[in-house]
């Protein structure tokens, strides 16, 4: 059964290809700089974030702004990719009554055009910290890079989950706002993880898997040096999980979400 | 040699009532709140009930029944978009379904490019689609219009285009749900004809209409719905009679 599942995504490829891209051409569809809002949005709000923090933390602007970047493009991605994917299969009920596709296409169809987007926007931390930081540029750059598929593999079955989930209870995308927010404030996204650290609360750095998908790209970027192996762990832990939780509600949710749109 | 079939037994089909209840945090505290109990008990609906036939290759199947009988059901349950809650369903061969023609289209991109886009819905590979592009375009017989947005369309002109790229390409299972009515009386005839081709390359059709007339030239038998039950089953014109007859029809 699951090896059928996936022929079937597989076999729709270019379906689900297509969605994605439409959703980027109408995204950006009339307006003026197009696609490039997708670098300039977070980089404008990151210059307005590391001069006020740069004050309050007594930092060095140049060299807090890209740890914020890092923080924002990332954190855009799994916001992004949990908040719509859970409406993925609300929006695609058209298509989800009329053709047997398998479900977790629709929210593929989501987490890639959010990829796009984040590696768009990333290109914009990686030109700051060549300019800024050129020192760091290395092997453990190539690190970096695996970033993406990790962050692809975490958000496809984390909004999968949730789109099951949603599409029978349409609270969740209001209360998931509330909850992602919570989770921003105990972790160290815009906050560098010394700041925890140095407040007793070593805990909500060591053991949240956000820090160490972040450090997945900080690591190398920011401070030159290759991601641990700690790190790594932590987030192939994650994705298990959450393609295991997925699984187990999908295997009678699949079904009967025809019924809920 | 064609193994196509559909084969039938004692199938039902529940629609859950938790799917159209309010199911809103606020209508759970409401509902926690009044003490009085609503007069208005919502249960599951008993969509199709107990449902047995078998359709093989090469028949063109009409499907009669009022308003909710239960035709459209029948045809997505077919379609395995809805999943049964009793008996057994066997489909055999790919399944080609036209529900909602307007589906896929993007309103912004030239009818050429649509074509392209509804193939990939289908499940086509890009190739096929052009391969196949000219054919689709030839029978659609937009003229110049082809090239312009689709948003710039009229409504049977978008009904033209989806007949065209759905029937272009062979499914052995062809499931309608009253879409022939659009198109002009031209584009109706060439519709008509196109259904027949397909039914002449022995694959099976199930077609659900209130156009008797349209039901009678295209089929050869006819299923009556009644309630979520099928309460008839032979050829068309008896089945026309009997889904007259049921519902006090002249």
């Amino acid at each position: 059964m699951p090896s059928r599942y996936i022929r079937g995504i597989w076999a729709s490829r270019y379906f689900w290809t297509h969605l994605a891209l439409a959703d980027l051409r109408s995204r950006w569809r009339r307006s003026f700089f197009g696609i490039l809002w997708t670098i300039i949005q977070p980089l404008g709000l990151t210059l307005l974030l590391s001069v006020v923090f740069g004050r309050i933390f007594n930092t060095s602007i140049v060299e807090y702004a890209p740890y914020i970047l890092s923080g924002m493009v990332v954190w855009e991605f799994v916001t992004a990719s949990s908040i719509n994917g859970s409406l993925s299969f609300v929006q695609a009920d058209a298509y989800i009554k009329q053709c047997q596709h398998p479900l977790a296409i629709y929210t593929l169809r989501t987490v890639l055009t959010n990829l796009i987007v984040l590696l768009l926007a990333s290109s914009s931390l990686i030109a700051w910290v060549l300019i800024v930081m050129p020192q760091n540029f290395g092997w453990a750059w190539l690190a970096a890079l695996t970033l993406f598929p990790i962050l692809a593999l975490i958000a496809w079955p984390l909004a999968t989950l949730l789109a099951y989930i949603a599409t029978r209870f349409r609270d969740l995308p209001h209360a998931l706002g509330l909850v992602l927010q919570a989770m921003w404030f105990v972790s160290p996204i815009y906050f560098e993880a010394k700041v925890f650290r140095g407040g007793d609360l070593h805990v909500l750095v060591d053991y949240n898997p956000i820090y160490h998908m972040l450090e997945i790209v900080r690591a190398p970027l920011l401070q030159g040096s290759w991601p641990t192996l700690e790190n790594y762990a932590y987030c192939l832990g994650l994705i298990a999980s959450l393609v295991l939780l997925a699984w187990l509600v999908g295997r009678t949710a699949e079904k009967k979400v025809i019924f809920y749109l | 040699m064609n193994r196509n079939r559909i084969l039938l037994k004692n199938v039902d089909l529940h629609y859950s009532s938790v799917a159209f209840k309010e199911r809103s945090l606020k209508s759970l505290l409401a509902g926690m709140l009044s003490l009085k109990q609503s007069q208005h008990e919502i249960h599951d609906v008993h969509a199709l009930k107990n449902i047995s036939a078998e359709i093989r290759a090469g028949e063109r199947v009409g499907l009669l029944g009022h308003n909710g009988a239960g035709k459209s059901t029948f045809l997505k349950m077919l379609a395995g978009l809805y999943p049964i809650s009793g008996g057994t369903r066997v489909v055999e061969g790919t399944v080609r379904s036209l529900f909602d023609l307007s589906l896929g289209f993007e309103p912004d991109a030239s009818g050429r490019e649509n074509i392209l886009y509804r193939g990939l819905l289908l499940g086509l590979h890009p190739k096929f689609m052009r391969q196949i592009e000219d054919e689709i375009v030839a029978f659609a017989d937009l003229g110049e219009f082809i090239d312009y947005p689709i948003k710039t369309y009229s409504a049977g002109m978008q009904v033209r285009l989806a007949f065209a790229i759905s029937t272009a390409v062979g499914g052995d299972v062809l499931l309608l749900d009253e879409v022939i009515g659009a198109g002009d009386a031209n584009f109706m005839a060439k519709a008509k004809q196109r259904i027949r081709s397909l039914i002449e390359q022995s694959e099976i059709l199930i077609l659900a209409s209130h156009d008797l007339s349209a039901l009678s030239t295209l089929c050869e038998r006819g299923m009556v719905f009644h309630h979520g039950e099928l309460v008839y089953d032979g050829t068309i014109a008896e089945s026309v009679d009997e889904y007259k007859r049921i519902n006090g029809l002249p």
